[in-house]
């Protein structure tokens, strides 16, 4: 429970700081290019996610990591 | 009204109010129509050294555009698989037999090999299909359902992610599920836990079909730094039940004092194991957590991509992932990318080399490598490119590694002499076309 509490905290707070960062809307020529993009190519990294996932004990992070696969 | 006739009335309806407005937008009806759809395709070649696994894919995913910014997307994936696969079996000195996961048939490994299990041969389809649209003027909703099926194995799931807007879209809070319901249908049936491996022919510690289900969660934090900086933060908890065994995978039974397989007596006639092997069994539930966090930062054309990843479960793995892309740009269109990746993780609680026959037969264990103690590295190089049609291609060529060690307080006798851990080399080859 305590976990729970500390974890909203932390959260608003990070959110709190998040309110001076940021560009305005016309300063996101940068971010908009598609390299810039968190996922750049959805079908490589669906491949990456894949195999990792067959061969590791570990999967998601960036995304879900449900099943899907009898390889592990 | 024909279709065509509306057009060209909105089109200068459109372009009147532009010159009222003195804005100088040429066709910004544009905007609003609606595209045809956009398809990102590839062909990947996966494959290990020596006899082990190798898998060829073709995948595609199409997405078509909507009016409003709602759009559907629709994935399939196709797998080839061939190859061997290490059994959880230990090397011997002598030559080993193992009766087939079908239970129809025996195959051998010679002495000082490391067992593969070479029935492992599969072909998978997998589908998926979106739909995302806005919800008012700073949030997103996205909803998908996925499906795939292998001769083995059939896996149903629906997922929904929600992502809202703050400060002026400079943040954004996402939350999201997966539920996945799969079932195993393992050749030959899925064996009692614990029990040996029998003659050819004697399937009577078989117990047929399994399943199991997955429930995620995940909630993240996206947060534009600067013109040159995004970064994101996750954190996703995921629940496993039910059969979360590996029916294909055994342990060696071996003597305590020698580390060597307890060898076992045959009926003349019948083929059957050389030697005393047992099938696995993992926990009924698993449930992890994950943290991850990711930051693009681009310096004058060039885009750093930068990971990390802790997961922990219930099982006493620890993992921690460290992901690294740099896009260097050279010319109008064309780009290397550089990639390493770096992965370490700890054995699971129950993971054992092999079972002492000294020791009382544990509740729970598994001699399967992807539960042990190893570390692995990815290093590769990507290029791309937009071709003379103004499509985009790319290929890239990976190389990974797995390396692993086996705890020394689990070696018995002979065992510390020997090579114990399976380790792994595999080739990544994918070609990607945009059009």
């Amino acid at each position: 429970m305590n976990r729970t509490v500390g974890l909203v905290a932390f959260t608003l707070l990070l959110c709190a700081g998040c309110a001076s960062m940021g560009v305005e809307p016309w300063e996101r020529d940068v971010l908009a290019k598609q390299e810039m993009q968190l996922t750049t190519d959805e079908l490589e990294a669906a491949t990456d996610d894949h195999i990792y996932f067959s061969k590791e004990a570990s999967s998601g992070g960036r995304g879900f990591g449900g099943g899907g696969c009898g390889c592990n | 009204m024909s279709r065509k006739e509306m057009r060209s009335i909105s089109a200068a309806l459109a372009a009147a109010t532009c010159t009222l407005l003195g804005s100088g937008i040429s066709a910004p009806v544009d905007a609003q129509e609606e595209q045809a759809w956009d398809f990102n395709t590839s062909l990947l070649y996966y494959g290990e050294d020596g006899d082990r696994v190798k898998d060829f894919s073709v995948s595609a995913i199409a997405r078509r555009m909507f009016v409003d910014d709602r759009y559907l997307t629709l994935g399939i994936t196709v797998d080839g698989l061939t190859g061997a696969t290490p059994s959880g079996a230990i090397r011997q000195d002598v030559a080993q037999t193992f009766t087939r996961p079908s239970g129809n048939a025996a195959y051998s490994v010679a002495a000082g090999v490391l067992p593969l299990d070479d029935t492992f041969k599969d072909t998978r389809v997998a589908l998926s299909a979106g739909w995302q649209q806005p919800v008012g003027e700073t949030s997103l909703i996205n909803v998908g359902a996925s499906a795939s099926k292998e001769y083995d194995y059939t896996h149903f799931g629906v997922n929904a992610k929600y992502a809202q807007d703050f400060n002026q879209r400079n943040t954004t809070l996402s939350a999201g599920f997966a539920y996945s319901f799969d079932s195993l249908e393992p050749v030959g049936g899925a064996p009692t836990p614990l029990t040996p491996m029998l003659d050819v022919g004697d399937t009577s510690n078989r117990l047929g079909d399994q399943d199991k289900d997955v429930l995620d969660f995940i909630f993240g934090v996206t947060q534009v730094v600067s013109r040159n900086l995004v970064v994101q933060a996750n954190y996703s908890y995921s629940k496993s039940d039910g059969y979360l065994t590996d029916p294909y995978k055994v342990l060696s039974l071996v003597d305590g004092t020698s580390g060597d397989t307890l060898v076992r007596s045959l009926t003349p006639g019948v083929e059957g194991p050389s030697h005393q092997f047992l099938f696995e069994n993992r926990p009924g539930e698993r449930t992890k957590h994950s943290i991850y966090g990711q930051a693009k930062y681009y310096m004058s054309g060039k885009v750093l991509d930068a990971s990390y990843r802790y997961m922990t479960d219930d099982w006493e793995i620890d993992s921690h992932t460290v992901d690294l892309r740099y896009r260097i740009p050279f010319g109008a269109d064309r780009y290397f990318e550089p990639h390493l990746r770096f992965y370490t993780q700890t054995e699971a609680e129950f993971y054992m080399l092999s079972i002492p026959d000294s020791l009382p037969i544990p509740s729970f264990a598994s001699a399967d490598y992807r539960l042990g103690n190893f570390d692995a590295i990815t290093a590769g190089l990507k290029y791309g490119w937009r071709t003379r049609n103004d499509k985009e291609m790319s290929v890239r060529l990976e190389a990974y590694r797995q390396t692993g060690s086996v705890p020394s307080s689990q070696l018995t006798g002979n065992q510390a002499g020997r090579d114990n851990y399976p380790d792994l080399n595999a080739v990544i080859l994918q070609v990607g076309y945009r059009f």
